[in-house]
């Protein structure tokens, strides 16, 4: 009992209760009950991963204190990589691998520039974002290109990456899932996590206790990198091509997810459970509205309205803990 | 008390400090040491270099120039890790703790027992803090309360506990009762005579005179980047240390 209060602390058992009331009303008043449909539910299941997965890595960096806005370019540039990797002869699986350590190699320069020049990772991502995304664009063209005949169906690769494990439940959950469960440990159980939520709380206090911060921030930069590129396979393989205008607004969706999920935007607060629940939260908000014949355009302000309702909730109870 | 007179009497020497900030010179050739076992009050106005000469001990700044021997070895202190190697440990005001941490994790920050791939040993960090805890006789009810429950003097406690906690060597407070109530105040002295009971050497930098008299054995006065005053308690009543510290402040 008393684990499990800490583990949903106060922050995220808003959340719990938020996404508790959304599945109720949502599975009430769609027309013929379809959120609450196999299909529909199986569908959400296959499409949220995409953002789900990055979200995670984006929530572990905002409790280390920082932002990444870059994810809506590393994700699509890290796709296309994959995609001429493919072009280029080489397996899908070293293509996927390549594709990661680019990621990998993104996240490393957006944390080397923030904690070199000391400036908000605000501003370095958001000059990354526009960088990577300019560089995408006339590289590619702007070409969406398939690669199906590469990955083709049913082989082992393209199974792991966008199959079903059942007929009505996809494999991109079970992703999710295995990467909520490493990065919950690691968040929670591991040293590391202890000098991630030292380094967002009191970077002073860190550094005087000898937690290299800066290599703290630059990891979780990593990590998102590297989950993106994860997630820019798992999409490109899904959909069977490459598009430059995959992942756009992921970066605020992302965050917006984090902060539904009850991660503080001053860095230190935040659970992983509450991450998850903030990632599953958004997809539901979309995927409920367009079920219940809510004009698409009129979505973001529903998401916008959920951001500010729960940055409002979380600050109201964080002022009554103290 | 008899003091044993060798060579290596001091736990720190700095000799011959400078740190200039751009065109601001803020410490101008100080000499520094601290003996072994000493409590010692280190006073002086706003910018009087006090802080920076500290933070140049705990590895916060580095010197333009000058030495730094620490139990009889020269080093160099580059960065916080450095220090807290040589086991000099800093509670500074804001600086020691993280606030939404809970307290046993503040405890262990940036030195967790693990039990293997680096997975925390979290009842041990428990019982080991609330022993910590309860040895200078601070009862709190749960290791895992975020250390922002706790109370100004409770939260000093918490980490003049981590220092004794790790065998510091030397324990810089550096103001460590402001903001605090009365109480509280009595309560973080009591663990500063913690320290000296089990024979660690600490530097306590506080505006307060009467907080540092009631604790210190010896006094080192700044103003202006420079050592004024280096004066024993027994040679000094409070009044004379409070017009020492004024007047060190309006020299020149």
């Amino acid at each position: 009992m008393n684990s499990l209060r800490k583990i949903t602390s106060f922050r995220s058992s808003n959340t719990l209760l938020v996404f508790i009331a959304l599945i109720i009303i949502f599975s009430l008043f769609t027309p013929n009950r379809i959120f609450i449909n196999v299909r529909n539910i199986s569908a959400l299941g296959k499409l949220f991963p995409d953002l789900g997965i990055i979200a995670l890595g984006v929530g572990m960096l905002m409790i280390c204190g920082e932002f990444d806005l870059s994810v809506g370019s590393i994700l699509p540039f890290c796709s296309f990589v994959f995609a001429q990797l493919l072009f280029v002869g080489m397996s899908p699986l070293v293509s996927f691998l390549l594709s990661i350590v680019v990621g990998l190699a993104l996240g490393f320069v957006n944390g080397f520039i923030t904690v070199k020049t000391k400036m908000p990772s605000f501003i370095t991502t958001l000059g990354t974002l526009w960088f990577w995304r300019g560089v995408l664009y006339v590289w590619s063209k702007m070409m969406p290109v398939s690669i199906r005949t590469y990955v083709p169906n049913n082989t082992p690769f393209q199974f792991a990456m966008a199959g079903n494990i059942t007929p009505y439940f996809p494999i991109q959950v079970l992703w999710f899932g295995i990467f909520a469960v490493a990065l919950g440990i690691i968040l929670h159980y591991h040293r590391f996590g202890n000098w991630v939520y030292a380094t967002g709380d009191n970077r002073d206090a860190a550094r005087a206790m000898g937690i290299k911060t800066d290599l703290v921030k630059i990891i979780c930069f990593m990590v998102v990198g590297a989950l993106c590129g994860f997630s820019a396979c798992m999409q490109a393989v899904r959909l069977g091509s490459f598009a430059a205008t995959q992942g756009v607004g992921f970066e605020f969706r992302a965050i917006s997810a984090c902060v539904v999920g009850g991660v503080s935007l001053r860095g230190g607060i935040g659970s992983m459970i509450g991450i998850v629940l903030g990632a599953i939260t958004i997809p539901i908000i979309d995927n409920g509205l367009i079920l219940m014949r809510v004009p698409v355009f009129a979505i973001s302000a529903f998401i916008g309205l959920a951001t500010i309702l729960f940055v409002l909730l979380n600050t109201y109870i964080e002022r009554k803990m103290r | 008390m008899t003091m044993e007179t060798s060579q290596n009497d001091d736990m720190v020497k700095m000799i011959d400090i400078h740190k200039w900030f751009g065109r601001v010179y803020a410490v101008r050739g100080v000499d520094f040491n601290l003996k072994r076992g000493e409590t010692l009050g280190l006073l002086g106005d706003n910018g009087a270099g006090k802080s920076t000469l500290i933070k140049i001990l705990s590895g916060y700044h580095v010197a333009d120039k000058g030495e730094i021997f620490f139990d009889g070895k020269k080093v160099t202190i580059r960065s916080p890790r450095d220090a807290r190697k040589l086991g000099i440990e800093t509670v500074y005001q804001e600086q020691a703790l993280a606030p939404n941490l809970s307290i046993s994790r503040n405890i262990f920050m940036g030195r967790e027992p693990v039990k293997g791939l680096g997975l925390l040993d979290k009842k041990l960090m428990d019982e080991e803090s609330m022993q910590a805890l309860r040895d200078m006789g601070l009862r709190l009810r749960s290791p895992d309360l975020p250390v922002v429950t706790l109370s100004g003097g409770e939260r000093q406690g918490v980490a003049i506990a981590r220092a004794i906690h790790f065998k510091a060597k030397c324990v810089i407070l550096d103001e460590p009762t402001v903001a605090l109530s009365v109480k509280e105040v009595n309560e973080v002295l009591e663990f500063i005579r913690q320290i000296k009971r089990e024979g660690i050497s600490s530097i306590f930098i506080s505006h307060n005179l009467y907080h540092v008299y009631e604790i210190a054995e010896r006094f080192v006065v700044m103003a202006r980047g420079r050592k004024m005053t280096d004066v024993k308690k027994e040679d000094v009543t409070l009044d004379d240390l409070s017009e020492l510290v004024i007047k060190s402040a309006l020299v020149e």
